[in-house]
Order: C-alpha cells, then structure tokens, then sequence
C-alpha cells in the first residue's frame, strides 16, 4: 500500500487507520499501528483487527439478544398494568397497581434502546432490576417464583450473556477505536 | 513524591505504560503502542471477575434491604444490626481493594464554598423532591409515608431519625457505592458506564419503583460529582445536607 503523504508539511498517514501521524512515532497515536515495526508485527496488528471484527459481529448478535429481551420485559411490564388495571379497576387504589409496572416498562424499554451505546451499563442495570422485581414478588408469594420459571431462567441467562459481551465489544470498540 | 505531568505540561500526559509525555488526545502511546485506555489494561477475565466481586457486594446488600422489609424485623434493634450488617460489608470489600479505593478518600479539592456549593443543591433539591413524593403518595396510595411514627415512641426520636436516616446512609451508602462500587468498575468499565451503573443499582437497592423518579437523578448527580472532585467527601455531604433535610421535613412540615 502506498503512504499518501504531502510533502509541504510532511504529514504522513497511518498504513491502517489512515489518521494523520507525526514523523517520529513509533506507534500511531489514533489506532496503536507500529508504524516503525518489522513487516511481521504490522501483519500481526492487522489479522488481530480481522479476528475483533468477526468477534465483534457475534458478541453484538448476543448484546442484540439481551436488548431483545429488555424489550420483551418492557412489553411483559406493559400487559400486568393493562391486566391489572382492570382487576382493580373499581379499587380506589388501582394506580398502586398499575403505576409501579408502568415505570418498569419504561425503565426496561429505555435500557433496550440504549444498549447499543452502552450495552454494559444497560444489561447489568436491566438483570439487577429484573432479578429484584422477582425477588420483591416471591417475598408476597413465594409461588410467583415458579410460574414461568424456564422463561425467567432463560431471560436471566440471556442477560449475564449479554453482560459477557458487552465487556468484549467495549474492549474492541476501544481496541479497534470505534468509540 | 508524585509529580502530575499534566500539571507541568498543558495538552500532554504521561503514558499509562511508558511514562513517556504525550498528547493528551492520543489514545495510543506513540513511543511504545500501549492503549490509553483504562480498561484496556485489565484482560476479559480480570474485569469478569470484578464483575463478579461487584454483583456478589450487591447481592449481600440487597439481601439485608430486602430482610428490613419483612415485618417482623421492623423493630429498632433489627434496624441496628441491619445498619450494622451493611456498614461492615461495605467497610470490608472498600478494604479488600484498598489500592484502588483509598485515592477517593483523599479531598484535594476541598473548597468550602464548593461544599456549601453542593449541599445547597441538595437541600434544594430535597424540597422540591419532599412535596412531590408527598403529593404523589397522596394522589397514587392515598397515603402519607412518615418515617418519623417509626421513631416517634422510642426516647431521642429525633435524633435517632437523624441518626439511622441522615449520618448512616451519607456515610456508608456513599462509601459503598460511590467508594467501592464506582472504583471498582472504573476498572471494568469506562467512566460514563461505571457511573450509570452504580447509580441504577443504588436508587433500585431502595426498593421503591414510585421513588426511582427523583432517585436515578440523585445517584447520577452524586456518581458525576465522586468523578469530577476525585472525592467521596462532597457525595457524603450532599447525601447528609439532602437525607438531614428531609429528616426536618417529615418532623415539622407533616404536622
């Protein structure tokens, strides 16, 4: 590959980001390239950039499972305010029911649209909420625990895996500086 | 003796590996290629871990907040020890990672106008959230909270409400979530995450969905503040000036 580099202000290009960088450095500044290593460590800097980007599409595939399933206990939220608004709906208390589930659907849709920019922060937010709500429940009654249980198993498993790869994928987006 | 290279240099820091001088936006060393950031330090399963360490803490917490809750522990001597119980677990993981966690117990920055600064934003802030909370247990649950019936028989009520709801929590919630917690996934984590995070699991540890309205913003406004001073002295007071404020308020206000 040919340097493009201006002779009149001696501004040379990074071989593999492409960002401006200074005569003298070793490294580029931008995306870690040895600008001054042997042929063999500027090979290995790149297939190691070619093996994060096939990591990368498969821990998002598992962050877009964990933001799916964000989103499905929003909609869950959604329904027992609907049901439970008209169970009680003669109560003068109806709200108590309905507002507190209402919140955790908002809560649970806003951490599903933000996993995409913050998927740590989201998916660990979202599994701390979920396993909370369903401890609260099982303190009124113990039976709620187990109706659903593979559903809950699976939304749990599916969240610390999302958590799994959100470590990864703010690893490579910092690696590979796609911040 | 430390010397901050920022300080002798403006727009240069020293690399993270090297301690070579470089500018301050690079995000690679240009002498030796370590990355700048952080977290990049720290392999996949050393951040797993202390993951792991983190939702372990939460977990022994949340379980003495949700044990408080049963009926039969609403008593003042089952308040002490749960108190007691969440203070020593927070003392012990801060100490476990005295490394990293003692740098945010120095207050370099200290400036008596900034604290007045703070807590007046607290105390404010604890107003306007007071006759909100007050009108939507009104409107909502048809009912008042007041904490202070809990204290009321027991001799020094006042100061006990002060006690177990203004000095406690200032000092060990914020020791916990903004000492341990928050130093902790810095090193997992990047800044804005780390803090996102603790604050989420501190306002959902107080087990009131309604309350997460004024709470997510407290915890961000507390988490930004422990980042910005490098301190955890500035949260302590602020949690202090807007939990005393409260305490006041739900002593002479709901009569």
């Amino acid at each position: 590959m040919e340097l493009t580099t201006t002779p009149s202000n001696e501004t040379h290009l990074c071989d593999s980001c492409f960002s401006p960088v200074g005569a003298d450095d070793q490294f580029c500044p931008h995306c870690g390239y040895p600008l001054k290593g042997t042929p063999e460590e500027q090979k290995t800097f790149k297939s190691k950039q070619i093996v994060n980007s096939i990591d990368m599409a498969d821990y998002q595939k598992k962050l877009r499972i964990a933001a799916n399933t964000l989103y499905y206990l929003c909609g869950i939220f959604i329904l027992a305010a609907i049901v439970l608004f008209f169970v009680h709906k003669d109560e003068d208390q109806v709200l108590a029911y309905v507002i507190p589930n209402l919140i955790l659907a908002v809560i649970f849709l806003l951490l599903g649209a933000f996993t995409k920019k913050q998927p740590l922060a989201c998916v660990i937010s979202g599994l701390c909420l979920y396993v909370i709500v369903q401890v609260l429940n099982a303190m009124v009654d113990i039976k709620t625990l187990f109706s659903g249980i593979y559903i809950k198993i699976f939304i749990i498993l599916f969240l610390i895996r999302g958590i799994k790869s959100a470590i990864e994928v703010d690893r490579i987006r910092k690696e590979s500086n796609l911040v | 003796m430390e010397t901050d290279p920022n300080e002798l240099q403006p727009g240069r820091k020293a690399c993270v590996q090297c301690g070579e001088l470089i500018a301050a936006k690079n995000k690679f060393c240009n002498h030796c290629g370590a990355s700048q950031y952080a977290i990049l330090q720290l392999t996949y399963k050393d951040r797993w871990i202390l993951i792991k360490q983190a939702a372990f803490y939460y977990l022994l917490d949340l379980g003495i907040c949700l044990l408080a809750l049963v009926d039969a522990f609403e008593t003042l001597s089952w308040l002490v020890i749960f108190d007691i119980s969440s203070a020593v677990i927070a003392i012990a993981f801060f100490a476990y990672n005295w490394d990293d966690t003692k740098s945010c117990l120095r207050w370099e920055s200290f400036s008596l106008r900034k604290l007045l600064t703070y807590c007046g934003i607290a105390i404010a802030g604890q107003l306007v959230v007071f006759y909100a909370v007050t009108w939507l247990n009104i409107t909502i649950f048809s009912r008042d909270v007041y904490y202070y019936g809990f204290f009321e028989g027991y001799s020094h009520g006042r100061l006990l409400l002060i006690f177990f709801v203004a000095v406690f929590p200032a000092l060990f919630e914020e020791l916990a979530y903004r000492g341990y917690l928050l130093q902790v996934l810095l090193k997992a984590t990047d800044e804005q995450q780390a803090v996102y995070i603790t604050s989420l699991m501190f306002a959902f540890i107080h087990l009131s969905f309604i309350s997460l309205f004024w709470l997510v913003p407290f915890a961000l406004f507390l988490g930004f503040t422990r980042i910005k001073e490098k301190t955890i002295w500035y949260g302590v007071f602020i949690h202090f000036s807007f939990n005393l404020t409260s305490c006041l308020l739900d002593i002479y206000a709901h009569r």
